[in-house]
């Protein structure tokens, strides 16, 4: 359900777009807004300044024409607009036509965009208006022992609710429908908490709230389709210094927005829920991760093993220039490894003083040559391999023994 | 935490400790088959007697241990309307997301709230005390986060329901 919006959007928007054009036309258009209210909004190509606007909307109450508008709207229509928009008989079909002069709207951009969005507001005005002077001037009907006539009041077809206007107090009645069972149970918790809160001692002035599941009393008599709901129905208790005076445009905002209120207050819950539920499934998810083997060794691989860490940090130069030495140390080394790789070969073709079969270490002890140590496999390869790595990131890093790594791969 | 819940999860993991020596066992009925024997029953032999731990009638676990996989089911406390629509809202949110558990089952067993199916393959995965932790603080995490959500609902309502009432006054 569509909050109740103070000012039409499209209506505000066409009236702009009308304003400001630049080559004036004819111009017919029609507005349905939240399916309730019908808009008819009409300009000339001879007399751009001069837009006629007309507007229909259903009774708020049955009994109330449907027509035309009672004598408080009109003049708080007066009031609000006084030149800018003069009231016109009514356009066939519609409830009331305002003839808007743009040359009498404002010059100053700013108090001219405002006269506009006021223009906007007509159908809240009209509401507000009709629902004051129901609330104010309706005598309460009773209809036998006690019992007095709810008003059921439709300005949003889909979710009424019901006015009873007693001589000491009006009851206001929302029957609440939802359409989740999840919505339901925290629309019920949330009536748990107005109702606190409206018997606190905090909110004495503020209108008595109930709750309840079956229909209350006072809505005897009234249709069963009316009375079928799912969420129970919300009573509020106003007594007349709450409907009258300056609270009265608040009190009235309110009636016809709670419905709305609790919907989207619902609406959040439920989004909250889904957050919270988000977060707290993120952490059962972090916790199964660490459960799997490895995913500790991971973590530290990827947190970075404390040698890794420094080498990353080099300059290119001091890369280069450890580069080279250590390509040297390399070349040396192999040139090592190939001699001792040939005097081994030359040993194990030799026969040996004693045994005849005199091993390659043995051969390497007499040479006095204990610095490497080489392996080969059945096929003669060789079992170790000497890798060189280097950083691929550069930085200023002074420790020279970290400026290359060697991997040995066996 | 309360005594009586550190009792009823002392209770699980124990249980838990003693009934998770899983190994591989192939189907007995269909060659090249392997399959969670907890799930299938179709040899009585390679199945254990199901355990039953009960904090209260609203809160118990059910252990069913087989030869290769075994089966957690747990029923969550659920003491008013509020608390039931959040665990039913909560477990379904992480049934959905199954997938990112491995160990979570997608469906419950009848009469519980949530199940895990751990089988041999999810042990050699993973540590076996990690996972058992892994259950113990789900279940943990479960009534905390229900509770949570509930305080925290209640008081999301009771600050709109005075926002509301303060524009009367």
């Amino acid at each position: 359900m569509a909050c109740f919006n103070k000012v039409s959007p499209a209506l505000v928007e066409i009236l702009n777009r009308l304003q400001s054009a630049e080559t004036p036309t004819d111009f017919d258009h029609n507005l349905h807004e939240y399916g309730s209210a019908r808009y008819n909004i009409q300009a000339s190509a001879s007399n751009p300044e001069i837009v006629n606007l007309s507007i229909w909307m259903p009774p708020i109450y049955p009994e109330s024409s449907s027509d035309c508008l009672p004598n408080c709207a009109l003049q708080d229509i007066r009031n609000l607009y006084f030149d800018a928009a003069q009231i016109e008989p009514p356009k066939q079909g519609f409830m009331l036509t305002l003839r808007i002069n743009f040359t009498k709207l404002p010059k100053r951009k700013d108090d001219r965009t405002k006269a506009i969005t006021e223009i906007g507001s007509l159908q809240s005005i009209i509401l507000m208006s009709q629902l004051k002077d129901m609330l104010w001037n309706l005598e309460p009907k009773d209809i036998g022992s006690g019992i007095y006539k709810p008003i059921k009041i439709a300005y949003q077809p889909r979710d009424p609710f019901f006015i009873i206007k007693m001589p000491e107090k009006t009851i206001v009645i929302y029957p609440m429908r939802f359409g989740d069972d999840s919505d339901v149970v925290l629309a019920t918790s949330f009536f748990q908490e107005l109702i606190d809160a409206s018997n606190s001692a905090a909110y004495s002035k503020a209108p008595r709230c109930s709750w309840s599941p079956i229909p209350p009393s006072e809505l005897r008599g009234e249709s069963f389709h009316c009375l079928t709901t799912n969420g129970g129905f919300v009573s509020f208790e106003f007594f007349s210094q709450q409907i009258k005076g300056i609270k009265a445009e608040n009190t009235v905002r309110n009636l016809l927005n709670f419905i709305a209120y609790v919907k989207y207050h619902v609406k959040c819950t439920r989004g909250f829920i889904q957050r919270k539920m988000r977060q707290r499934q993120e952490s059962l998810t972090e916790a199964i991760r660490n459960a799997r083997i490895g995913e500790e060794d991971n973590g530290k691989q990827q947190n970075g093993h404390k040698h890794v860490k420094k080498l990353m940090n080099f300059s290119k130069s001091k890369v280069l220039k450890r580069r080279k030495e250590t390509s040297a140390a390399v070349e040396s080394l192999k040139g090592v490894n190939r001699r001792e790789e040939e005097e081994a070969e030359k040993e194990s073709l030799l026969p040996s003083e004693k045994n005849g079969a005199a091993p390659a270490i043995s051969g390497r002890k007499k040479n006095g040559s204990t610095r490497k140590v080489q392996w080969n496999d059945n096929k003669g390869n060789n079992l170790v391999e000497v890798l060189e790595f280097y950083p691929s990131e550069e930085s200023d890093s002074d420790d020279e023994f970290l400026d290359s790594c060697f991997c040995i791969i066996m | 935490m309360a005594n009586t819940l550190r009792l009823y999860l002392t209770c699980i993991r124990n249980t838990l400790d003693a009934a998770m020596c899983l190994q591989n066992f192939p189907c007995q009925e269909v060659e090249r088959h392997n399959k969670p024997e907890v799930e299938l029953k179709t040899s009585p032999e390679l199945l254990l007697k199901p355990v039953l731990i009960c904090r209260n009638e609203a809160e118990k676990c059910l252990i069913e241990t087989s030869i290769n996989s075994i089966r957690i089911s747990m029923k969550v406390k659920q003491s008013d309307e509020l608390e039931n629509i959040l665990a039913k809202k909560f477990l379904r949110f992480l049934s959905m997301r199954a997938e990112s558990f491995q160990v979570l089952r997608r469906k419950p067993v009848q009469g519980y709230d949530i199940s895990f199916l751990v089988t041999n393959y999810h042990c050699e995965d993973m540590h076996k005390h990690k996972l058992i932790d892994f259950i113990v603080q789900f279940m943990e995490d479960i009534d905390k986060e229900i509770s949570e959500l509930k305080l925290s609902v209640n008081t999301r309502g009771r600050l709109v329901a005075t926002e509301f009432l303060k524009q009367f006054i």
